[in-house]
This record gives C-alpha cells, structure tokens and sequence, in this order.
C-alpha cells in the first residue's frame, strides 16, 4: 500500500500539490521546491502536458522525485499517449517506486500551444483505470504475463462544474468501479458547488479531493479562504492544490493556509 | 455523404503551372452535393483557371468533364479518349475518385483540387456536418442513434470528460457535447441503462489501413473459377 492509500485511510483530511515539471531540461529548481513542499503534504502531484503544452516528461520527474523521497501520484493522460505507450509508462512508474496514479482524458490539444498535433485517446480515463488495474494483476491488455507487477493506488478527476451534470456522474460512477480509490475535482470556485456535488455523488462513497487552484496571484486570498471553509465543512477527503502559473509559492500558499 | 471542400484557388493554380492542356474532371455524386466538385463547380473552376492564364499571357486551356461517379471505374471509361488530348487532369471528386482517376490513367498526372473533410450529412443547403468516421465498429445502437466517435473530439466512449459547460464542448463554445446530446436522448427514450456497462476499449485492429470489404457473393464468384 502506498504512503498516499495509507494517509486517504487513516487520516482526517489529506493534502497534495500539483507540480509541472520545467519546460526544458533544469529540473534542480522542481526537486528542490518538491524537497520543501514534500514533508508538508501528503503527495505531489506531478502532471503531464498540463494544459496540452510539452514539458520535461512527468515520469521522469516522479521517478526523481519519489528516489528523493517524496510520495508520487503520475498524472497519465490519454490524449498523448496509446495504450502501449501508457502500459509502458505505467510499469516505468511501478518501477521507479512511484505508487499511485492520477488518469485522465487530458485537455484536447486545441486548448494547448501545439494545436496541430494529433490526438491520441486510444483509451478513456475508465479505460486506463482498467489498463492499470490489469497491470496491477500481473497481466499486460493483450493477457501477456507481467515479469513483476506494479502496484498502484488510483485516482480519476471529476469537473463539478460540468452542465449538464448526470452525464459526468455516470461516468464518475464508472470510475469508482473501474478501481479508482480518489477522485480530485477540477477547480472549485465556491463551497456552494462542491456542497451541490457531493450531495449528488454521496452515495458513491468515493473519496473526493477538492481541487484548489491559484490561477494568478490576485485569487489567493480567496482560494485560502474556500480551503478553509472546505476542510472545516467535513465534505470531502483532502484537497488538492495548485498554483499553475507561480508554483513556487506553493510554501507560501501552505503557510497562508496555516498548514 | 463524403463531403469535400474545394483547395484554394492560388494552391491549384500553382499545382496546374506546369500543363498547358489541363481537364478539370467533375463528380456526380457526393461532391456534387456538397457543391464542391460537381459540373457546375468544375466549369466555374475551368474558367477561372482560364482566366488567370489569359491575364498572365499563357497559352493554356483548361476543358471540363464530369463523370457520374469518380469512385466505380464504370464511370471512369468513358473519359478513355478524351485524357488523351490532356496533359494533366485536375480531378474536383473526393479522395478515393482522385485516386481511382489515378489508377484508371496512369500514363497522365492527377491534380487534386479539393480536400476531402468528412463522411457527413447535408443539414441544409450549403451546411453539412460530420457524423461518421468509418470506425469499422459502430456504437448507435448503445448511443442513442447519436455518434461519440465522430462527435466527441476526443471519442470517449464511457461518458464525457470534464470539459462539458452550458451543453457544449470545451474544443468550441458552439459545438454540442456530444455526450450530453446522448444524455437527454437516452433520458427521453428511458434507456439509461445503456450507458451504465463499462465500454472496453475499442479494437483498432479492426480498422487497420487500407480498408477492403467483400461482398459474400463476390468470394463465391471467385472461389467457384478456382
């Protein structure tokens, strides 16, 4: 069992951060923010092609950052990559003693800085769940046996905010039974609609990280005041933070959030 | 329908400089439709490209054909002695038309003249939209009659992803989400149920390229002169 699955059982209230690893190659600056944030939360999150624009691989950072020590969730997505290719980033992960994995579709590549590329989404986010899943069974897609299987907590994401809802719940519920232990939620604006959301999705019984973001300086007041009234509100599992644009004033943004 | 959209005219002109004969070869069918490719389009094209060349001084014509389908060498024949008094023909039919006309006269170069978009439908005059990719494993049945392959841009098949706001896309305000669309259908028919199964990934093997189908009576045809 990861140190991640063992927090989400026993702990209250779990607490990760997302890290984009460096346009480019400097990785030093991302190990030693990850050194800093590390023993304050309970994972990083790193991320792949956030936002569909190319950096360093988020396998290759994980793998460095979880030989420093941290706790890892990968972020895989489906939009660069097959299932070959996910299979083999997936076994790269278990190898590198990274324990747990965030799968999801991925903005489509239109959104990011490199909208001629083709888009991949050979399988879903359910589907990866299922791909990941098998691995963890000592078994590759095509029934092939694994020389040494990875073992994987798994996570999926949900947009709260999605409208019309019931469509992203079937699939949300689909999730949960394809083997994902937490769910992250894309960006939260307000209590109001995570209160909406979990009302819909109490029966599930997932567990449920509200996603946090800063998306420039000027929201963080605010984005400090919602975490605090999403953890004293007992809704959810965790949270999830993110300051995509200033990510090394994650320390700050724990601080300000007296954690 | 195959719908197509014709190159820009700068690109064809380019394309047809070096021939001094050149036959700009109509389709019937699809491209017809789509008002892209049909006679009228082709002779609209033709004497475009003629102009262009009166002004610029050339000595070049440009002649028009149409045949009643690019894509059945039935067709195709009945331009055999016209080509010969062509140096290049300049084909307005789809993708698979341009390459038949290819195959069909291999002694003369093919231009392409249009871009081949979609498998679509004709939504009104001048307005098609894409609703088949030819997936070789056809999901409506499940879907409402509506396609997630063709109309979600990412084709999930388990539902959507995060990206639904008002009803529609996050690759365009303007376009439905596909997986909503299949929601309300389903909704309003009580068949909800259909979408609770997880979808296992779909099999891309069958879709290997090129595609090449056999009618069941054409095997025993064949099998029968062995």
């Amino acid at each position: 069992m990861s140190k991640f699955e063992q927090a989400l059982a026993h702990k209250d209230f779990v607490l990760t951060v997302e890290l984009d690893p460096p346009r480019g190659v400097a990785l030093a600056p991302l190990l030693e923010l990850a050194s800093r944030l590390a023993p304050r939360v309970d994972a990083l999150v790193v991320s792949d092609n956030r936002g569909a624009m190319p950096r360093l691989s988020g396998l290759a950072a994980g793998a460095r950052l979880a030989a420093q020590g941290a706790e890892v969730i990968l972020t895989l997505t489906c939009r660069d990559m097959n299932r070959l290719a996910l299979t083999s980033q997936m076994l790269a992960a278990g190898a590198e003693g990274i324990g747990n994995l965030l799968l999801v579709s991925g903005d489509y590549v239109s959104l990011g800085d490199h909208p001629g590329a083709k888009p991949v989404y050979d399988l879903d986010s359910v589907q990866a769940l299922g791909l990941a899943v098998t691995l963890a069974s000592g078994r590759d897609l095509a029934g092939q046996e694994l020389d040494g299987a990875p073992r994987f907590c798994l996570g999926a994401v949900v947009a709260a905010q999605s409208d019309p809802l019931p469509p992203q719940l079937i699939k949300l519920k689909k999730k949960a039974q394809a083997g994902a232990r937490f769910i992250v939620t894309q960006p939260l604006t307000g209590l109001e609609e995570l209160q909406g959301f979990c009302r819909q999705t109490a029966t599930l019984g997932i567990k449920l990280l509200a996603g946090l973001e800063v998306a420039d300086p000027g929201q963080r007041q605010g984005v400090v005041g919602l975490f605090k009234e999403i953890r004293g509100s007992g809704l959810v599992a965790g949270a999830h933070l993110s300051m995509p644009a200033a990510q090394d004033d994650l320390p700050a943004l724990l601080d300000a959030c007296g954690l | 329908m195959i719908v197509a959209q014709r190159k820009d005219f700068e690109q064809i002109k380019a394309a047809a400089a070096d021939f001094r004969k050149v036959l700009v070869v109509g389709c019937g069918t699809c491209v017809a439709v789509c008002l892209t490719g049909g006679e009228k389009e082709a002779g609209i094209l033709a004497a475009q490209l003629d102009l262009a060349s009166q002004i610029q001084g050339e000595d070049k014509s440009f002649a028009v054909a149409c045949v009643e389908r690019q894509c059945d060498l039935e067709f195709l024949d009945e331009l055999a002695e016209t080509v010969l008094d062509y140096d290049a023909l300049l084909s307005l039919a789809c993708g698979a038309g341009i390459q038949l006309l290819a195959e069909r006269y291999p002694r003369v170069p093919v231009l392409a003249g249009v871009d081949t978009t979609f498998i679509g439908i004709n939504r009104d005059v001048g307005l098609w939209e894409e609703r088949c990719r030819a997936c070789r494993a056809c999901v409506l049945t499940t879907t409402g009659g509506i396609c997630p392959v063709s109309l979600c841009p990412k084709g999930m098949l388990n539902g959507p992803c995060g990206g639904t706001r008002q009803g529609k896309c996050e690759t365009d305000p303007e376009r439905d989400c596909a997986w909503s669309l299949i929601y309300e259908r389903l909704a309003g028919l009580d068949r909800l149920e259909n979408l609770s199964a997880i979808v296992a990934p779909r099999d891309h093997g069958a879709r290997s390229q090129p595609g090449r189908q056999v009618h069941p009576a054409y095997l025993r045809r064949y099998s029968a002169h062995e």
